[in-house]
């Protein structure tokens, strides 16, 4: 009896070393894929930065064009707006998740002068619940400090999307929502809206 | 049987005695006996403690718990945005507001037309190496200070590195104008007050803009003060040096207008982006400042 319960116990224990090792495997396997989705990213980013032949329009095409594969725009949309998600109506939300796309990738595109530096390097990759935390280290240009940059990963069917962009612990989509939430709280949603669709009909020209 | 031992032994007997007559007075005390120190100094420093715990710490249980400004951590799924965001309504504590905003737009107003021109014009009047030059002697001023801090956090590692950085940079830096040690890999992190609050669980309190100095909090203002008091290069209210005016108030003013200019050289393109970017710029610098004040009292 007492070697029964023992060989159940010694049965269960190798069953699940077996599936842990195997969960592990898994994770690290994905964790390493994190880690080169970053820094391919990264370094697309930082080579386009530094490009001397390529025109600003030109960098500025590249770089909206790397960005907007690779965030997860709605999932961001949907976290900005906060709890005025909630208040808002559908029609509201589809436009501003529209918006939200075109006002992102034509923001942080054109500031590649930023983005120009010697090095980008991910150091880890974390699991955090259902994401992934890469933190990495960008080397400007003018400069010996590496800034600390982390990326937020997601896996969506099968893809990869970034979520945020924390620099030295200032997360790009937590200040936004801040900021979002403050202007409608002032202003209303809709005026709101129309502020966005303004500015991004101001960045999109401004480009061309 | 035992709990009655244990009563009765010298550990428990002297334990309570520090609670009882108040530790931070025994620990001076056995400070003062073992290395003669001169008490009135060490009076000072236990006095300003016991002040700024006193006016900071009441406000701090009084106010409305301030929420982790990184709490999307805790998301495990899409479906959770909604549960959670019913709980977070108020995630900044920022009760005078109205008042601060009033202070923002007097310093934005005093930045646009004075201010940054000051900054634009050293950056553009002043080569990049000399601009360098200054930082680096301003920024070896302040690592005493943030030494100390660090020790006080019971951060020994980062206060060696910064007392190393500070010794090495002021005889072969020349008086901190090269930045030696960081260059030979000695790295260290700058601490202040308001992170040795914050690292013994004093929470950020209310946001505060203050006049000229632009963001801050109640912890962290408190803390400023608290740094430039026993600063000698501030206010020197512990006396280093013998006298209050180790170094001329004139002096002491310049550095301190050097060092704002310096700051917001520093941050010209970043208020820039902010001005350009932002659709409340007041909002944004709050969300940005708590959430790098955290981020510096969490490493």
């Amino acid at each position: 009896m007492k070697l029964k319960i023992n060989m159940k116990k010694i049965l269960v224990a190798f069953l699940i070393a077996i599936f842990s090792s195997q969960a592990m495997a898994q994770e690290v396997s994905k964790a390493k894929e994190v880690d080169e989705f970053v820094e391919i990213i990264g370094n697309k980013i930082v080579k386009v930065a530094g490009e001397k032949a390529t025109s600003d329009a030109k960098k500025r095409e590249k770089i909206i064009a790397i960005i907007d594969g690779v965030i997860d725009a709605n999932w961001i949309a949907r976290f900005v707006l906060g709890k005025n998600y909630k208040t808002a109506n559908d029609e509201q939300r589809q436009r501003f998740t529209a918006l939200y796309r075109d006002f992102m990738i034509n923001t942080y595109g054109p500031k590649f002068k930023n983005y120009d530096g010697k090095k980008f390097t991910v150091n880890e990759v974390k699991q955090q619940g259902s994401f992934y935390v890469a933190k990495a280290e960008f080397l400007p240009r003018e400069s010996n400090v590496p800034i600390s940059v982390d990326f937020r990963v997601k896996e969506k069917n099968g893809k990869l999307l970034i979520l945020d962009f924390i620099a030295e612990g200032i997360s790009l989509i937590e200040t936004q929502r801040s900021e979002f939430n403050s202007a409608i709280a002032q202003n209303g949603m809709d005026k709101f809206l129309d502020d966005l669709a303004e500015r991004v009909k101001k960045l999109k020209s401004s480009g061309k | 049987m035992r709990i009655g031992l244990f009563l009765k032994s010298r550990i428990f007997i002297r334990a309570s005695c520090f609670v009882v007559r108040g530790s931070w007075f025994k620990i001076t005390e056995a400070r003062c006996a073992m290395h003669g120190a001169r008490k009135d100094t060490e009076f000072c420093v236990t006095t300003i403690f016991a002040i700024i715990l006193l006016t900071i710490s009441p406000s701090q249980l009084l106010a409305k718990e301030v929420k982790s400004a990184m709490y999307y951590q805790r998301f495990e799924s899409e479906e959770e945005f909604e549960s959670y965001e019913s709980d977070n309504e108020q995630e900044i504590h920022d009760p005078y507001e109205k008042f601060n905003r009033k202070i923002y737009s007097f310093n934005d107003a005093f930045d646009r037309y004075f201010f940054e021109h000051v900054a634009k014009a050293y950056r553009h009047g002043i080569p990049q190496p000399a601009r360098k030059i200054i930082r680096n002697f301003l920024n070896n001023l302040s690592l005493p200070v943030s030494a100390v801090n660090s020790i006080l956090q019971g951060k020994i590692d980062n206060s060696l590195a910064t007392f190393s950085n500070f010794i090495i940079n002021t005889t072969i830096g020349l008086g901190g104008m090269f930045d030696i040690a960081v260059q030979k890999g000695i790295f260290y992190k700058h601490e202040d007050f308001g992170q040795t609050l914050g690292h013994y669980g004093v929470g950020s309190g209310a946001y505060l803009v203050v006049p000229f100095l632009g963001p801050s909090s109640s912890r962290d203002f408190g803390g400023w003060l608290t740094d430039r008091g026993v600063d000698p290069l501030g206010f020197n209210l512990l006396e280093i040096g013998g006298k209050t005016d180790l170094v001329e108030s004139n002096y002491r003013i310049a550095l301190a207008l050097m060092s704002g200019i310096d700051k917001r050289e520093s941050l010209l393109d970043i208020v820039d982006d902010v001005r350009k970017d932002s659709f409340d710029p007041y909002a944004t610098i709050r969300s940005a400042y708590l959430q790098k004040r955290e981020n510096e009292i969490k490493n």
